[in-house]
């Protein structure tokens, strides 16, 4: 019975996230963003305020990078040579700054909300 | 070489500062044979973090754009739903594990709950693990050179750093008595599984399911999550620099009811429990 209902837990989330997230990603402008050399290119990215948007992140290293940002909290792991698709919520005017969390010296870029 | 070290030493901690939580108190009520739940736990969620670490390198599409976010999001909350079950029961047990050694065995296998804390350690390695595993192995392909090099030894030696830690807490544990080692670890498990639960809700609001909103305070520049210090609070008492309204609502909330359930009732008259591994 426990893992029937953790079971179905998982389910129910799995599903209110697997809906909920494409649904809303539709019409959201993309904005390419690339990893090379360890480096976000470009390492500034201007955004409207107040709309979602999808940031096509493509990964030109051999090895993977993962995108950390702490406010608002993601973290979004990108294999070597993939392109992640990862839809960003509306922000409100202002700067996030993220850093590619295994090489954080180099990879650092900026997203301008205005 | 440093760089690395941060990042495996911080990844690392709070699944060693699981499993040397775990052990000691398989330890602690005599059930050193429950070990292999905790093993196999570990294992597995160490097998399972190079298997995915493995998979998102051959994912592609939706699959790969939400299938990690919607894994991570469900270990998080399931490791804080065990995470409270087992503090609960350490609580409601205490008072009762009081007899010789194998009346604690006994109660600790009551209701066939060992296999929960191999649940534990598997939730712990996993949550991390396969972000390690690709940090590791990040490195490793792209090491070049004596700097490539330094740096896979640094990253190994994080994990190694932070297995110490738990085997100085598992340690630790055996010296104090049992009564203060469930009280101790009690409200270590609360701490942390409110800091899971905040990282938990914030991570539904960077995916969009919950609404956004602004840090309460900015704390980043005198402590950064990604210090070694403040990997540690953060492991420890789920600190953030930067926490949102949500975040920290429940994080107090959580540590406000379960500090009430695990902490409000006293034993009668206040008097301390006997116990049986202090003569």
């Amino acid at each position: 019975m426990k893992w029937i209902a953790v079971g179905v837990g998982a389910l129910v989330l799995g599903a209110l996230l697997g809906t909920a997230l494409p649904v809303s990603a539709q019409s959201a402008p993309e904005i390419p963003l690339v990893i090379e050399k360890n480096r976000f290119q470009p390492d500034v990215i201007k955004v409207k305020a107040g709309q979602s948007f999808v940031l096509v992140i493509t990964n030109k290293d051999k090895g993977p990078e993962e995108l950390d940002m702490q406010q608002p909290r993601i973290e979004k792991v990108i294999p070597g040579g993939k392109t992640v698709r990862l839809k960003m919520p509306a922000l409100k005017p202002g700067k996030y700054p993220f850093v590619g969390e295994y090489h954080s010296e180099t990879a650092k870029a900026t997203i301008i909300a205005e | 070489m440093g760089a690395a070290f941060v990042v495996t030493l911080r990844e690392a901690f709070e699944a060693s500062l699981i499993l040397g939580i775990v052990y000691g108190y398989l330890e602690k009520v005599g059930a050193r044979d429950g070990y292999r739940y905790v093993t196999w736990g570990g294992t597995v969620g160490l097998l399972l973090s190079v298997v995915m670490g493995i998979a998102v390198t051959f994912l592609s599409g939706p699959l790969l754009d939400l299938g990690p976010d919607i894994i991570t999001v469900v270990v998080i909350f399931a490791a804080v739903g065990l995470l409270t079950w087992h503090a609960w029961w350490m609580q409601q047990h205490a008072r009762l594990m009081k007899g010789q050694v194998q009346h604690r065995i006994d109660e600790a296998r009551a209701g066939n709950r060992l296999w929960i804390v191999g649940l534990i350690a598997f939730t712990g390695v996993f949550r991390e693990g396969a972000e390690t595993v690709l940090f590791l192995w990040g490195i490793m392909a792209q090491a070049e050179g004596a700097a490539g090099w330094s740096s896979v030894i640094g990253g190994v030696a994080g994990v190694v750093a932070a297995a110490a830690i738990g085997w100085a807490i598992f340690h630790g544990g055996r010296h104090i008595s049992l009564s203060r080692f469930f009280a101790i670890t009690t409200a270590f498990i609360m701490l942390l599984a409110a800091g899971l639960f905040a990282t938990g809700v914030g991570r539904l609001q960077g995916l969009g399911v919950l609404p956004l909103s602004d840090p309460v305070w900015n704390t980043s520049w005198i402590l950064s999550d990604k210090s070694v210090a403040g990997g540690f609070l953060s492991g420890l008492i789920g600190y953030r620099s930067q926490p949102t309204v949500p975040e920290l609502c429940v994080y107090v909330a959580y540590i406000l009811v379960m500090g009430i359930v695990l902490f409000g009732r006293r034993t009668p008259a206040g008097i301390p429990l006997a116990d049986p591994t202090q003569p």
